[in-house]
Parts: structure tokens; sequence; C-alpha cells
């Protein structure tokens, strides 16, 4: 019988690449793209299969000097070091959206070095005007006419009506997913979460689907739960994507239940609409419907007003999943995170749930100096809700 | 000869020692920016915190309102070394260290005189006056651009507009996408209109703008052509002056002072030029200030090549940008200005698209070659993403195309803590032997 479950979930996250080298000698083209606002239905509509690029904290970077500065995002040192290294040999094509500055710098960097047959570049507007939903629709158009001359033939528009309906069905269960972290303690460990996040971007959309729901229905059946520990958290950043980020905080007295991080609910608290014109619908679920610090929203009624438009679905999940404190990793020379960093910590602060900014630089010496300061916060916060 | 091993900062005095008559006339031009603030604000009338290259300068001139360039701010506090109590002030709320300083001293600023209720003490030029409201811009040249001033409505519960400015990749079809990316720009600048009708209450007088346009159009025209006379050997007039003579052309352009100061520096420059007089008497090496924004508090290293024979003769940083042809089609002012962007952004994109891949590579090249440069450096500044990640991309491509010699040096925009006196004296020494290993090679 074919692993699934937690098992399946261990094996990709061992060796990540082991899936997309298996469907590349199957004769799939297997597209790499940073960032959850790459429109991953264009890719699958294509036939292809989409990868995100993570980071891996265990690995020190050792050829990435050579080509980025250290002032740049760790994260994106870390990936490039391991595509530098092979690690993504696999990828026949390269996307990135217009994320932040260290993602637009990647770009070129990436498409220069490691030379892919296939890159291409989104570009997506900090604003969230009229004009820029039609802007975002053009430029969405550029991309799917990029696409398809790569893959020689059309996308039509019930080929992409498909992979939104399939790409729905993998974010409503990821919220499936984080649901199991509601009871106390929760069902599953935050760090075996993120595993699967991990996992599921890393395979086809269809056997992710069919990966979480074996996850799902294995954690529900579980006998054995998560300890339960003194605090349950929150984490807030940006691409804080590998388990050892999340195991350091569950080692020392806490369930990280619910988070607001790139891989994390960030892209899946949202259904993309299936519209007439599909890419519509793409534009609003991607535009709008990502709540990340890189898009300005523009402000609304008085500062609370404002801040509650902002944050608001952070202090939902405060409350939804009881939470005790909130831990805001801020991943060095990561600008939009560390400016915002600042604001939803007062914001959930004023709601009543402490929390604490602390500068991570993506490795796992990070994770261990942080250890003391997050069990004194932890114990700080740990009180029975 | 170890004691001859001042600091460089101490080798070449305090203060950075300028060439032209026309640099030398700046200073008031960045005094006026917070004077013009404070008087304005003292009257009641609209005063916007700015970034520069937003793409507003007209539109702000057009409608009286008075501009606060908070990098300028910033970086008149890194000159008079004021600046780590603001960049500290903003620590203390929870902002890293390797944020912009051009933002943190802003944040760190508008938090104190928050706390204060009133201007810190002594802060240089009178320090900047509460705006009334807030104009960033989200581009893809600097995310602090929106970001900050989204976070200063912590300390200045002012409103505040964000416009989207955006430009294709070299590799983008620019037929294919230039309709649509100017639409955009000229759409943004329509809503920051919109925007500034409310806050002042006044309606855009269209045939002003198309004046101030016209007569902005004019100032660049004539500050890229006095930059073009520094092409001439010996060099007429160096990088560190230019670190002045920006001024005029970031923070006032629209206005006729800006026009007649470009005027009278082409007019000077000319005259040097003609007269073969050069920034130093013994030109040895001619080297391009390729990338980064400068260590504003340490201008004076540029004073220190010289000392060594070498001078800067052009730069990209703070450049004017190129004259492009705007398409006759364009009528309304706000079309005007989208397509100039759209234009200026993708000037090298044909160019770069058939050799290097990279347009600020082929700007480089260019320099290089009209410029007949000798060695090639560049300023890493910590806090800042926007320029100075890539540098080192950007040096192994153009390593493909010259084998010029290269430096890169290490320190802030704004931070004089990040600045290695000893460190950076000697890394120019050495390159200075290189340039000139380099050079005796060639002939």
């Amino acid at each position: 019988m074919a692993e699934q479950g937690i098992a399946k979930v261990e094996t990709i996250y061992q060796d990540r690449g082991h899936r997309a080298r298996e469907l590349k000698a199957e004769g799939k083209k297997i597209i790499g793209y940073y960032c959850c606002h790459t429109p991953v239905e264009i890719i699958t509509a294509a036939g292809l299969v989409p990868y995100q690029i993570s980071g891996n904290v265990a690995e020190t970077i050792t050829k990435a000097d050579g080509y980025l500065e250290t002032i740049m995002c760790p994260f994106c040192r870390n990936s490039f070091d391991l595509a530098l290294r092979g690690e993504y040999d696999f990828f026949e094509g390269f996307v990135v959206p217009h994320a932040c500055d260290n993602i637009v710098k990647i770009y070129d960097i990436w498409k220069v070095n490691i030379r892919p047959p296939y890159s291409h570049f989104i570009n997506v507007p900090h604003t969230l005007t009229p004009a820029a939903h039609e802007f975002y629709k053009a430029e969405l158009g550029t991309f799917k006419r990029s696409i398809e001359r790569f893959i020689g033939g059309e996308i039509s528009p019930g080929q992409l009506k498909e992979a939104i309906q399939l790409h729905n069905e993998y974010r409503a269960l990821v919220r499936d997913l984080y649901g199991l972290s509601k009871p106390d303690p929760p069902l599953i460990l935050g760090s075996e979460r993120t595993k699967v996040l991990l996992a599921g971007t890393r395979i086809p959309v269809q056997e992710a689907n069919e990966l979480l729901r074996s996850v799902i229905g294995e954690v529900r059946g579980r006998s054995d739960r998560p300890q339960k520990k003194p605090a349950r958290v929150l984490i807030y950043g940006s691409q804080i994507d590998d388990a050892p980020f999340i195991e350091g905080i569950e080692g020392v007295g806490a369930n990280v239940v619910v988070d607001d991080l790139c891989i994390g609910t960030r892209p899946y608290w949202r259904e993309v609409e299936i519209t007439a014109d599909p890419v519509d619908g793409l534009v609003t679920g991607y535009l709008d419907g990502i709540k990340c610090a890189r898009t300005y929203r523009a402000r609304t009624g008085t500062r609370k007003e404002d801040l509650d438009n902002r944050f608001g679905h952070i202090l939902n999940f405060a409350r939804e999943f009881k939470v005790n404190g909130i831990i805001l990793l801020s991943i060095n020379y990561c600008d939009t995170y560390e400016f915002e960093a600042v604001e939803v910590r007062d914001y959930l602060q004023e709601a009543g749930f402490p929390g604490i900014i602390l500068e991570v630089d993506y490795t796992l010496l990070s994770i261990d100096w942080l250890k003391t300061r997050i069990q004194a916060f932890l114990e700080m916060v740990g009180q029975p809700v | 000869m170890e004691e001859e091993k001042k600091g460089i900062l101490e080798s070449v005095g305090g203060r950075t020692i300028k060439t032209t008559e026309a640099s030398k006339k700046v200073r008031p031009f960045t005094k006026k920016i917070t004077q013009d603030g404070h008087q304005a604000a003292a009257e009641g009338r609209p005063v916007a915190y700015c970034f520069i290259m937003s793409l507003y300068d007209e539109i702000l001139r057009a409608m009286d309102i008075t501009p606060i360039w908070t990098e300028n701010y910033a970086a008149i506090c890194a000159v008079k070394r004021q600046a780590e109590r603001f960049i500290s002030s903003a620590q203390s709320d929870g902002f890293p260290r390797n944020l912009c300083t051009y933002c943190t001293i802003q944040e760190g600023f508008d938090l104190m005189r928050y706390q204060l209720g009133g201007i810190p003490s002594d802060a240089p030029d009178g320090g900047m006056p509460k705006p009334t409201m807030l104009l960033g811009t989200g581009m893809m040249i600097c995310d602090p651009r929106y970001k900050s001033y989204q976070i200063a409505q912590r300390y200045i519960d002012v409103p505040v507009h964000i416009h989207g400015l955006l430009w294709p990749p070299v590799e983008a079809d620019l037929d294919e996408v230039k309709d649509y990316y100017v639409k955009y720009a000229v759409e943004e600048l329509r809503g920051l209109v919109q925007f500034l009708e409310r806050q002042t209450g006044k309606k855009m007088d269209w045939d002003r703008l198309n004046a101030t346009i016209d007569l902005a159009n004019k100032t660049y025209r004539v500050w890229w052509d006095a930059y073009q006379l520094r092409k001439a050997v010996p060099a007429p007039m160096p990088t560190e002056d230019a670190m002045s003579t920006m001024v005029p052309g970031y923070f006032w352009m629209g206005t006729q002072e800006a026009f007649n100061f470009y005027q009278d520096l082409y007019n000077e420059v000319k005259y040097r030029v003609d007269n073969k007089i050069g920034v130093i008497p013994d030109e040895k090496y001619r080297i391009l200030w390729a990338a980064g924004l400068p260590p504003w508090f340490a201008l004076s290293i540029l004073n220190y090549f010289e000392m060594l024979g070498a001078v800067f003769p052009i730069e990209i940083t703070y450049h004017p940008p190129p004259p492009v042809e705007i398409p006759a089609a364009a009528k309304h002012p706000l079309e005007r200005l989208a397509w100039r962007f759209f234009k200026q952004w993708t000037y090298r994109h044909e160019k770069a698209r058939k050799r290097s891949g990279d347009a600020m590579i082929e700007w480089m090249l260019e320099l290089i070659e009209d410029y007949k440069i000798d060695g090639v450096m560049m300023h890493r500044a910590t806090t800042c993403r926007t320029i100075h990640a890539g540098q080192i991309h950007q040096l192994n491509v153009l390593k493909q195309y010259t084998d010029l010699p290269t430096l890169v040096l290490e320190s802030d925009i704004c931070d004089i803590s990040a600045f290695d006196d000893a460190g950076t004296r000697n890394r120019i020494d050495t390159f200075i032997e290189v340039l000139d290993t380099h050079k005796k090679g060639k002939q």
C-alpha cells in the first residue's frame, strides 16, 4: 500500500525534491516559484507542476555569498544557495511575482545564474485600486500567454476553472487541518502542520489534496495527541517556512496552534471565486485575498478601524484558537514585515494578547539563541485560558 | 610610516570639499525645504511628507502643496552627525536597526515630536514640521516607500495616500504591455490628484500642471546636458558635487529656481571644459560611482580619492533621467507624466535584451565608455535593499564585458556606526594600487 498521511509528509519533507524528480522522469514539467502571490492555478491549468521554493534552515550557505549580499533577505540567500547546489535542478521553469524588494532582485540573479529553460516575472501592484485590479488582470493575461508559448498550446477557460477548483479544495483542506489545532491540547503539532504545508506545495495539487485528506483522517483518529503545553501561541511573520522554527518554540513550552505566515494560513484563508472569465477570480483572489504586508490597504475610517482592517484577521485567529500570546518572528532584512511587526504587536497587545518580536536570520543557530527569550515569554503568558 | 595612517575622515578634514560654484550654492535649497514647510504649517497651508522619484513633483507644485522630503532630512541629520538619536528613538519602539535609516530617522523623529509635543531640541534645520498628509508610493525600487508612511500614522494621525507606479522587466515585450502599464500610472496619478483635491479643497488647474511639466522637462534637459559635458578630460565636476547638485532636481523640480540652477551649472561646467579646468591638477584615474547611495556623513572620502590622483567624473546615483520622446497623442498632463515615467524606466530595455539582459549593466557600460573610466566603485549601504542588494551580481555580470578593476565600500547612508574608517582607507589605498597596475598594463 502506498505511503500516506504523516509518514508520507515526513518522506517528502526529508527529501523535498524526490517526488518532483519522479514526475520529471515521467515527463512532467516542474515550475519553481517564489511566494504565495504566484497564481499557481495558471501553472496547474497548463499541465505543469508548481513547486514552491523554500529554504532549509539546517543548511549553511556555501555558495550564495558569491552572488548575494549579506544585507539581503536570509531566506532568499538560503533558497538561492540550495539552487546553486543543484537542489532545484529539476525545474523546467521559474516564476517570480513582484512580492518585495528582495524577491524582485532574486528574479534576475536566479535567471542569469541558474538558467532555467523558462522564466517569467509577474508584476503585482502594491495598491488595491480599481486601476490596480485592471492592471493585474492584464498582467495575468501576459503570464498566461507566456506559459502558453512555453507549452506550445492554449489554456482553455475550462482548464483554468478546473485548476481553481482543485486549488480551492486544497485551501479548504488546509483550513480543516488548522481546525485540528483548536482543541486543547491540539491534535497536531505546529511543526507537523508546517511539514504538511511544505509537502503540499511540492507535489501536484491532486496529490496534495489526497495527502491532506489522509493526514486529516489520521490525525483525527489519533490516540496519542500532542502533549498539552503551558501556552498556546500564534506565530506571525513572513517566510517562516521550515519546521525547526516551530519545533524550537514548541520545545520550550508552547503549542503553536495557529499562525499568520507565508507557509501558513496567509495563502489559504480565502477562496478563488470561479468567475465567467476565470482570470477575474484570480485577480481578486490573489490581490485582495492575501493579506500581506507588501500590499497597501488604503486607510478606512479611524486609525482603529484601519488597524482592524489590516490586522483584524490575526485577532480573530487569536480569539478563535484561544492563544495566550503572539510570537512575531521577524526575518532580518525583510523590510515590510520588520515595519509591520511593530504595529501587529501593539494592536494585539491592545486587544489583550501579549506579543514579543524576535529577530531571526533563517538559521538553526538563531533559533537556538532565541530559546531563552521564548521560554521567558512563554512563562509570562502561559496562564490557563 | 604607520603614524601616517590617519583615519580617512581625519586625513581629508571634516568637510567635503566641492569644486563647482554651483554645488556650493545648494545648501540654501535644502534649508529652504524645512523653512517653507514650517511657514506653510504656520499659515495653515498643506504640507506633505514625500519620497523622491514619485512622479508627483509637478503635481505638488501645481497645487501649492509644500513637500517635506523625508529622505533628504535624514541625510541632513547624517551630515550633521545627528542621526543616531533618531535611529535610537525608532529602535526604542521596536524598529530594528537594519531597516532603511532614511525611514528610521523619520520614524524616530516623528516619535520624538509626538512624545515631546514639539520639535526635538536642536534638530537640524529646525526639524520637520508636522505634515498634513503623507504621500508614499508602491513601486519596484523600495518597499519602505509605502510601509514607512503607513507606519508613521502611529505618531502622525493624518491622511496617507499611496499611489502605484510599475515598470516591466527587461524581457517584457514592450508593445504587449506598454498600454496597460501607462494606463495604471495615469489612473494611480488621477487617484492621487483626487486625494489632494479632497485634502486641500482645491481643484487641479490642469493648464498650470501642463506648464509645470513643460518647465520640469526643460529643467531635466539642461541638467542632462550639463552632465554630458562631464565626459571631458580632465573631469570638470566630480561626484561629490553631484551629490549636492541633485538637490534642485530631486527636491525642487517644476520650479523656476531649479531651472535657473541647472542653467548656471551648465554654463559653469561648460566654462571649465572649454578652459580645461579639472577637479584636480593631475588627474591619473577616472572612477565610475556605479551604484549605491552615498554615506552622507562621509562624502569627504571622495576627496581622499582625489588626494591619490583619482576623480569620479560621473555617477549613476542621482543621475538626471534620460530625455525621452512622449507619444504625440499623450496630451493630458497625467498621460505625459505616465509616458515619461514608462519611457525613462524602459530606456535601456531593448539594448539590455540584445546583450547583458540587465539595463543597469548597459548603463554602466555606456558611462564607462563615454566618460573614459578606469575603474568602477560601488557603495553598499547596509540598511537599504533598493540599490544595494544585487551589487555582487551586477559586478559579476559587468566583468563579462569589461576587465576594469572594481571596488565595493561598505557602510550606510545615515548610520555612521556602520562606517569603518581605517578599513575604508585601506581598501581605497589598495584599489588605487590595483588601478595603477591595471592602467600601466594597458599602456
